[in-house]
């Protein structure tokens, strides 16, 4: 018997090291491609206009651009992309856009690809405003689009808005990504996992739960990538990437928002870790409509039960931030620390709410609870919520406040907040404009469930008492008149006089922003200097190189 | 044996009925949708209305299920609510990874652990006894996914001659096998515990019977008696029990495949429940109770081949 055990062994060792001996090299991958893995089983959707996901977006941004794009690496700038130029009217109501010439759509079945012109800007405009082809549409309501001759492009708007407000929605991100027409008539659904665009990459392989192979673009208009294609991974298990990265058969990939990885992979032998922004900020969304939460003193008193500082640590000092307003650092209208100190002397307010126990336990017993109170509310299983939001619980029950998490899978918590469920709302985002992020969280319209567009606006700003004097109050007219501004100035003053006005009510308790976290070998070159990039993942592009 | 067997697979048909409801009934009552995970948390509430309605998400429940029983009678998945792809293409790509894997470690664990089952028990408390005993009932305690990162540790990091990523394809049966060998090694280890250990107790409790003794008695070599007598005797046990492990085996093979990134059918479910995807769940349960019902099945027609007094009726 002891023979056939001894068979057996032997047996498999010689099949491994048939397959060893006889297997292509997988270890060690061309230098020329890159590989790429991110925390993902799949892709949902690679249709530019719906794509939302981390991997979606590392993916899209290969292959589609825009009219003008955010600079590469750093977010607070745009630059000519697909248009070499641009002007506005004088009454702020006509936009138009000069196209570059030569652009050539990537090649797509028999199709050799053509030149890009007016005429797909224009149908990817209007897609891009179409509910039923487009998750974007609210942004481009009130838009019409016009071909003016082959390379130039007017935008006609119902009001005109600023600079700040109207590049965003036609660069290189979500709606403002252009889709050539030909090829998403052509392949109809078959566009959302066979994506045709202009980008640096065309798309060439998708192998579900896999990966997506992308080749270079030899015809791309800023120059012949440097790589020869990119390799984009879905491994949903942090274990195997962090393998993938060591033994090299991936060169980037996706990490958790975690203090010990960052540190883990700083010490790894040939690894660099990015950690850039602008990140995702994390709000608690207080519920005016839930007792006790529509008492002022009872939001003031969390407020003060609470400290950023510490939230942030919890997180990790590599990763995180305190964030004192609802827009945070580093888009345009946020407030730093500084300036709501000076602003809240000269109000005689307090808008920073720095911890102090004795506020709290004050606050309390004026609303009814000096033993405190309990609360309950549903919670996603994801770290990035958990990390934190054990930190605040921590730090609340030591104010004789608890709050009770029922941990459930991230599609159930936002299934749940949308339903008006929670008292307390830990919600974690970024938003492309100061406008948009007032819109969704301040506005009337935006209340969930109840609203006229029911979106994010957990606390039911709008429709409540939020000051304790007895009447409904609201920032309505304010965010629309600040949309309405076509002076920059103006207009960062304006939402900073909202979020004033937030703060003062205690609507949400804006707590701290969250960086991206991706690890890379040394030799990859992004090609330039990442600080922020809008995709949630480093952008790959024609600079993009590997120097093993 | 034939109409047994049509009889046996005709009683499937109400056990797929019935994991069909439970799973479209389930994954309905939970929570979100997949119109919610396609546009994302910046839609507003108009535009996820509209494409629950294109979904037809807006349909009464009934006749939602109406239309996937009768889909489902035509042979049609349909396709995914999700990216929209078609779901039968995906099992047919998903299905041979978590089928070979499955299938190595049966393999695995019926190689390995027979021989060392009967060695244990005809060496019983001796120190192999207990080493092999220790080992099997550590192979039970490990979870798979651990299993899984130890191996990726050992043999692609400490010793770098195994990959963690990619699962290579069918048109390179080399590279293909080399892929597997990692995963099909970690559900091995697990089938060869729950093997030795069944195996072990299977011998054991047939080593004194009469038959055992009396070919003995006759002067038969001890390789005789362990080959004609006892491990053909010890044999109906462990095929029932392989068979039922198998089945533990397809559901420890969802966790390789995650650990292991693999593009199998564990992938795709998770993935399905995850995006809240019901059309593709719904398939992969389906596969996944096919496969159940065809173990037992294939199962139970072992013991004929095995114990000729087995008739089927």
């Amino acid at each position: 018997m002891m023979k056939a055990i001894k068979m057996a062994f032997i047996t498999v060792l010689a099949f491994a090291l048939f397959f060893y001996i006889g297997a292509p090299r997988a270890l060690g991958a061309s230098s020329e491609v890159l590989r790429i893995s991110f925390d993902a089983g799949d892709i949902l959707d690679l249709h530019p206009h719906f794509a939302h996901t981390t991997q979606d977006r590392g993916v899209v941004h290969l292959l589609f651009t825009g009219l003008v794009r955010y600079k590469t690496g750093d977010i607070g700038k745009f630059e000519p992309d697909l248009a070499e130029r641009w002007e506005v009217s004088k009454d702020g109501l006509t936009w138009t856009f000069h196209l570059r010439r030569g652009v050539i759509v990537h090649p797509w079945k028999d199709n050799p690809g053509y030149e890009l012109t007016s005429e797909d800007v224009v149908y990817s405009f209007k897609s891009a405003a179409d509910p039923k082809r487009s998750a974007w549409a609210a942004e481009y309501a009130g838009m019409t689009f016009e071909p003016v001759d082959k390379y130039t492009v007017r935008f006609t708007l119902q009001k005109p808005i600023s600079e700040l407000l109207f590049l965003p929605k036609v660069a290189d991100y979500a709606g403002g990504l252009i889709i050539p027409k030909k090829p998403a008539e052509e392949l109809g659904e078959g566009f959302r996992t066979h994506p045709v665009g202009t980008g640096p990459f065309i798309f060439n392989k998708y192998l579900p739960k896999e990966k997506i192979v992308t080749v270079r673009h030899e015809k791309f208009y800023r120059g012949v990538p440097k790589l020869a294609g990119v390799e984009v991974f879905f491994m949903s298990d942090l274990s195997s990437r962090k393998f993938g990265l060591q033994n090299k058969e991936l060169d980037v990939i996706e990490g958790p928002p975690s203090q010990p990885w960052v540190e883990e992979m700083q010490a790894l032998p040939g690894v660099k870790v990015n950690v850039f922004g602008p990140g995702e900020s994390g709000v608690l969304h207080f519920n005016m409509t839930k007792k006790p939460f529509d008492d002022i003193r009872v939001r003031r008193a969390i407020a003060y039960a609470l400290s950023r500082d510490e939230v942030a640590t919890a997180i990790g000092k590599a990763i995180a931030e305190a964030v004192y307003s609802e827009i945070p650092n580093p888009q345009p209208g946020w407030i730093t620390r500084d300036e709501l100190v000076q602003r809240g002397k000269k109000d005689k307010k307090d808008y920073l709410y720095a911890p102090d126990r004795k506020k709290v336990k004050k606050l309390l017993t004026e609303a009814g609870f000096p033993k405190g109170f309990t609360t309950e509310i549903s919670l996603t299983e994801r770290g990035e919520y958990q990390v934190p939001m054990q930190n605040v619980v921590a730090q609340l029950r030591e104010s004789g406040i608890n709050v009770k998490l029922n941990v459930v899978d991230h599609a159930t918590y936002h299934s749940n907040i949308r339903k008006d469920m929670n008292t307390i709302v830990l919600y974690n985002c970024w938003r492309p404009t100061a406008d948009v992020r007032l819109t969704h969280f301040g506005h009337s319209s935006s209340i969930v469930v109840t609203g006229k567009k029911p979106i994010t606006n957990f606390s039911h700003v709008g429709a409540v008492d939020a000051d304790g004097d007895g009447k409904v109050d609201n920032v309505d007219s304010l965010i629309e008149s600040a949309r309405d501004m076509l002076d920059a100035k103006e207009q960062l003053a304006h939402w900073k006089e909202i979020q004033f006005k937030l703060l003062d009510w205690c609507i949400a308790y804006p707590v701290f922003i969250k960086r991206f976290t991706f690890a890379r070998q040394d030799y990859v070159d992004w090609g330039y200097d990442l600080k922020s990039t809008l995709i949630l993942s480093p952008q790959i592009n024609e600079l993009t190189r590997t120097t093993k | 044996m034939i109409a047994y067997t049509i009889r046996r697979a005709l009683i499937a048909i109400p056990t797929l009925f019935i994991v069909l409801t439970i799973t479209f009934v389930l994954i309905r009552i939970a929570p979100g949708d997949p119109a919610e995970v396609r546009l994302g948390d910046y839609a507003s509430k108009e535009a996820v209305e509209a494409l629950r309605k294109e979904m037809g998400l807006n349909k009464p429940i009934w006749i939602q299920y109406l239309h996937t029983l009768k889909d489902l009678l035509q042979g049609d998945f349909g396709r995914s609510m999700v990216n929209g792809r078609p779901i039968s293409k995906d099992l047919i790509r998903s299905l041979p990874y978590t089928l070979e894997l499955t299938l190595v470690g049966i393999i695995f664990g019926a190689v390995f652990g027979i021989p060392t089952g009967v060695y244990t028990a005809l060496k019983r408390n001796t120190l192999a006894d207990y080493i092999g005993r220790i080992l099997s009932l550590g192979g039970l305690s490990f979870p798979t996914f651990y299993l899984g990162i130890l191996l990726m540790l050992a043999f692609a990091i400490k010793i770098p001659i195994f990959p963690v990523v990619g699962a290579g394809d069918f048109s390179n049966l080399t590279k293909n096998f080399y892929h597997l060998f990692l995963p099909g090694l970690t559900l091995g280890l697990i089938m060869t515990a729950y093997v030795t250990r069944m195996t072990r107790s299977s011998v054991l409790n047939i080593l004194n019977e009469d038959y055992v003794r009396t070919a003995r008695a006759k002067g038969l070599t001890e390789r005789k008696v362990i080959y004609i007598h006892l491990l053909r005797n010890a044999l109906l046990p462990i095929t029932a029990l392989i068979g039922i492990y198998a089945i533990v085996l397809i559901g420890g093979s969802v966790m390789v495949e995650i650990v292991f990134s693999r593009p199998g059918l564990g992938k795709m479910m998770i993935g399905a429940l995850k995006q809240r995807d019901y059309t593709t769940l719904q398939a992969v349960m389906i596969t996944f109770t096919s496969f159940v019902v065809l173990i037992n099945l294939i199962t139970d027609l072992m013991y004929g081949l095995i114990d000729p007094r087995v008739r089927y009726k």
